[in-house]
């Protein structure tokens, strides 16, 4: 079984947009942490009057705030590098003819997948928890 | 004699890349379409959830007594629905693209056959393709709100 023209040229324009998507994902990652550099304090005051059982635990809700973000952070970040490092391998394959930057390709497209089904599936549970608490 | 190409099939084999789906990769491929199925229903299930829950859940911190607070609840309701609705349509749109990549791909992959698989990775090109144009709508709609935000400062300062 071999990839042929058509999948390669399919394979080529899905490149392009999922380049785009990750390269936006980056900048989007990197202004948000940026952000949360710059106004962390506020950040973190806003979080302790939306939790306000915290503010008695002394530098709790900061902590927890900033473990939460990290999670996003990486999740996040290893999510847009796959995507990314999924469109740049698929796209050398394809031009220079290389099977193994092409199984590297694919196998960055199966991670980007896993986690993204992880994601979906903890979605839903959040989802479900709240059809219970609603009704 | 038997190994020898005709012209015609020289030039079908011409037409093929220099790549091909190895065991390895034939087996890349069908667990990432898994992945995206599995992701893909998740999704589905998820936005029927939230419609049931924007059809017929309470409104627990919103007023039901007469008066203002029933109108409000009133629109607030509808517009909760109408997002709702707005969303998912907008995500099993999506959603439908990636779930027919993971269906075409297994049964392309597991047959053995080009044509299924292209067809597969042809609606992850759409997906994709959707999800960047969305993107690209989103962000020229948050460009303009910047640029009448800012208009709207200047004008409040001037």
């Amino acid at each position: 079984m071999h990839l042929d023209y058509d999948g390669g040229n399919i394979l080529r324009e899905t490149v392009r947009w999922s380049r785009f998507l990750a390269i936006v994902g980056i900048i989007a990652l990197c202004i948000y942490l940026l952000l949360f550099l710059l106004a962390g304090a506020v950040i973190a005051s806003l979080f302790s009057k939306f939790a306000p059982g915290l503010e008695q635990l002394e530098g709790l809700a900061g902590g927890i705030l900033i473990a939460i973000l990290l999670v996003f952070f990486g999740v996040f970040g290893v999510l847009v590098y796959m995507l990314y490092r999924f469109s740049s391998r698929t796209r050398k394959a394809i031009e220079q003819q290389d099977q193994a930057a092409f199984a590297d390709g694919m196998k960055c497209l199966k991670v980007y997948f896993i986690i993204l089904g992880i994601f979906g599936v903890l979605t839903l549970l959040g989802n479900l928890l709240s059809l219970i608490t609603v009704f | 004699m038997e190994n020898q190409h005709t012209p015609q099939d020289q030039g079908s084999l011409d037409n093929f890349f220099n790549i091909s789906f190895d065991t390895a990769t034939r087996a890349q491929i069908r667990q990432a379409a898994v992945w995206a199925k599995l992701y893909a229903i998740c999704a589905f299930v998820g936005y029927g959830i939230a419609l049931v829950v924007a059809f017929f859940g309470r409104l627990s911190d919103v007023n039901y007594e007469g008066g203002e607070g029933f109108q409000m609840s009133a629109s607030f309701r509808s517009g909760r629905i109408l997002g709702a609705l707005l969303v998912a349509a907008i995500g099993v749109f999506i959603n439908y693209f990636l779930y027919r990549f993971a269906t075409s791909t297994i049964r392309g992959i597991d047959a053995m056959d080009n044509i299924t698989t292209n067809d597969g990775l042809n609606h992850l090109r759409r997906y994709f393709r959707i999800l960047g144009i969305l993107l690209i709508i989103a962000l020229s709609l948050l460009v303009l709100f910047f640029v009448f935000g800012l208009l709207a400062g200047l004008n409040r300062l001037g």
